[in-house]
């Protein structure tokens, strides 16, 4: 892999410089909470601080509320709307979430391809950057805590600079494109690389592995404490909305007042909704809000065979965005049946 | 060919602000409804109407007087799909909070020693009279969910309801959580979406007003016990959750869970 560096100086103008390769958006600090990335007029006003944010990557390429069709009922036709996406660069993208989108592409990009997305994430240029978990992260656990691939540029931390890892041919081609911008790593560098690793590493809530997980959560599903676990839960859908990948989607056709035209729209679903569940002739698959409770912990625990990783990429977000703190990470541990502290010293 | 088809719809106010009238009313494509339907009745458009035979009825309001009773089922006889618009129809509005309580003694009590010339009641929704087929929720509903009922019959479909909550709205536009980032009482888990969550756009918590989810999926017990973990006490969240909610089956009684749970709080009222 190709290694470059940029000094701490250079930050701006490196970012100022990935504006010409494409709408640039990045975390800003949205309220005394929250993150979320937005398009970037000033690059001084990237967070570089952020943990997490409110609307997870996808809603780049899979926006939380889109037309697929224009309808024309009187001719029995339809369009599929899909517009030419300019290219844009997505910066400070963490490890997990650069999974999440693998995962997602996995899926949206298979032998049928979804002409939305995909056309979305060919215009997509991701600019990794480096992070330190907080109590909410489990990405160890999900081996998503460091990624080699599904990235144009890695930035990683160093106390004068980041380290940059070049991961696509355009990756290359910005290095290339702007040889004053970024210098050779030295030994220095590569020590401070190591010593951030080895802090990050010593950082997280717990270790061990969660390859078993879904089996034993399968076995344990009639235990009293998921009734209080869906008993506190609202419902809201916080938790899927705010996941990286989840990807669910509802589909609904609008017919304008004339009678003439419709518009077929998808939004952002979530299998803790009771229509999510719901078929033709008034079935449910899941008609209880337990059975919706457990259906996100079985769903991100099942094993994803393309990526050799469980859908969830242990990001936290479900967690910290959940309005009845329900506690993913805390649960799949009960369920691991192994004390916190027991699995932090092992 | 196209008159024949013309839908007969009639839109009807109980005891209400006349809000959801108002809406349907003033929505943009108010010249294409009145091209495409003929109204038989809207007595807020018009005097002249009269309750007669409809393919769509839309009733806005409570039942809240004898003669709200009477009109309701004179207007369910005559319309083969009725349609309750509004939470004072679908859930008795803010004037149902009341209900449990004696409407002579409230009337009283706001307005003295005085006779009316009809007989008064706590506010209820329509349903508890009539069947109703369909229920178009806000107070009032959003302009493009009346075009999309008024559409959807006119194709000779019917419309979808929603069963998921404000939050789906506030999540999808990226909006900051009231309830985790201020710990205020949002309302949003359990009332119902289609405002795409206006109040929490402009930072306030939701007060419920398009009313609690159908299909019982209002958490009104988890809920409440998320606020009592920030430390509202029962009165504060009863308070609250009452306005828009009060003839949730089975509201009180899942408060009062929450809060007998654990140790003997009493209510201080």
């Amino acid at each position: 892999m190709r290694y470059v560096k940029l000094t701490e100086e250079k930050l701006y103008d490196f970012l100022e410089k990935l504006k010409e390769y494409g709408k640039l958006y990045a975390p800003v600090k949205i309220s005394d909470k929250f993150y979320d990335r937005k398009e970037i007029e000033n690059v001084e006003d990237i967070a570089f601080e952020y943990v997490r944010t409110i609307m997870p990557a996808k809603k780049f390429f899979v926006p939380p509320k889109e037309k697929m069709f224009d309808i024309d009922i009187e001719n029995g036709e339809y369009k599929e709307n899909v517009e030419n996406v300019e290219p844009f660069v997505l910066f400070g993208m963490h490890a997990c979430e650069i999974v999440a989108l693998r995962i997602l592409d996995a899926i949206y990009m298979d032998e049928f391809a979804d002409i939305y997305y995909a056309s979305r994430r060919k215009a997509g240029i991701i600019i990794g950057l480096s992070c330190l978990p907080d109590e909410h992260c489990f990405c160890n656990l999900r081996r998503t805590d460091f990624v080699d691939i599904g990235f144009d540029l890695f930035l990683h931390e160093l106390p004068d600079g980041y380290l940059i890892r070049v991961g696509s041919p355009k990756g290359h081609k910005i290095v290339d494109e702007n040889p004053s911008l970024f210098t050779q790593v030295t030994q220095k560098d590569i020590d401070a690389f190591r010593e951030f690793e080895e802090k990050r590493q010593k950082m997280f809530r717990c270790y061990g592995s969660f390859d078993n997980i879904r089996y034993l959560l399968e076995l344990t599903m009639n235990d009293e404490f998921w009734d209080e676990e869906a008993d506190k839960c609202l419902g809201c859908g916080n938790c899927t909305m705010t996941c990286p990948t989840c990807r669910c989607y509802d589909v609904q056709d609008i017919p304008s007042i004339d009678g003439k035209e419709a518009i077929r729209i998808r939004f952002w679903d979530s299998c803790q909704f009771r229509s999510h569940g719901l078929v033709a002739g008034g079935h449910n698959f899941r008609p209880t809000k337990k059975d919706r409770f457990l259906n996100r912990y079985v769903c991100k625990n099942s094993y994803f065979y393309p990526l050799g990783t469980s859908y969830c990429v242990g990001c936290g977000n479900c967690t910290y965005f959940c309005p009845a703190g329900i506690d993913f990470l805390g649960n799949l541990l009960k369920v691991r049946s192994v004390g916190e502290a027991e699995v932090k010293n092992g | 060919m196209r008159d024949k088809m013309k839908l007969k719809i009639g839109v009807h106010g109980l005891t209400s602000c006349y809000g959801c009238q108002l809406k349907m009313a003033s929505i943009k494509e108010l010249l294409e409804v009145v091209e495409r339907f003929d109204i038989e009745y809207w007595y807020m458009a018009s005097s002249k109407g009269e309750i007669k035979h409809v393919d769509v009825a839309f009733v806005e309001g409570s039942v809240s007087t004898a003669e709200d009773e009477k009109e309701l089922k004179k207007i369910r006889e005559n319309a083969d799909i009725l349609v309750a618009i509004g939470s004072c129809a679908i859930h008795g509005g803010v004037q149902g909070m009341l209900i449990g309580e004696e409407y002579k003694e409230i009337f009283e009590e706001i307005y003295g020693k005085y006779e009316m010339d009809f007989e008064g009641r706590i506010g209820e929704p329509i349903k508890n009279y009539v069947d109703v087929d369909y229920f178009l929720p806000g107070c009032p509903p959003e302009e493009e969910e009346v075009v999309y009922y008024l559409a959807c019959f006119a194709l000779g479909s019917y419309p979808e309801e929603k069963d998921y909550p404000v939050c789906s709205e506030c999540r999808r536009n990226g909006y900051p959580c009231i309830l985790i980032e201020k710990g205020e009482m949002c309302l949003g888990p359990l009332t119902v979406a289609g405002c795409n969550a206006r109040c929490p756009s402009h930072n306030v918590a939701c007060i419920g007003c398009r009313g609690p989810l159908p299909y019982n999926i209002a958490w009104f017990d988890s809920l409440a016990k998320t606020f009592k973990e920030k430390g509202f006490s029962k009165e504060d969240v009863r308070k609250r959750m009452e306005i828009f909610g009060k003839q949730y089956e089975k509201m009180d009684e899942m408060i009062e869970k929450v809060f007998e749970d654990e140790g003997g709080e009493t209510d201080q009222e």
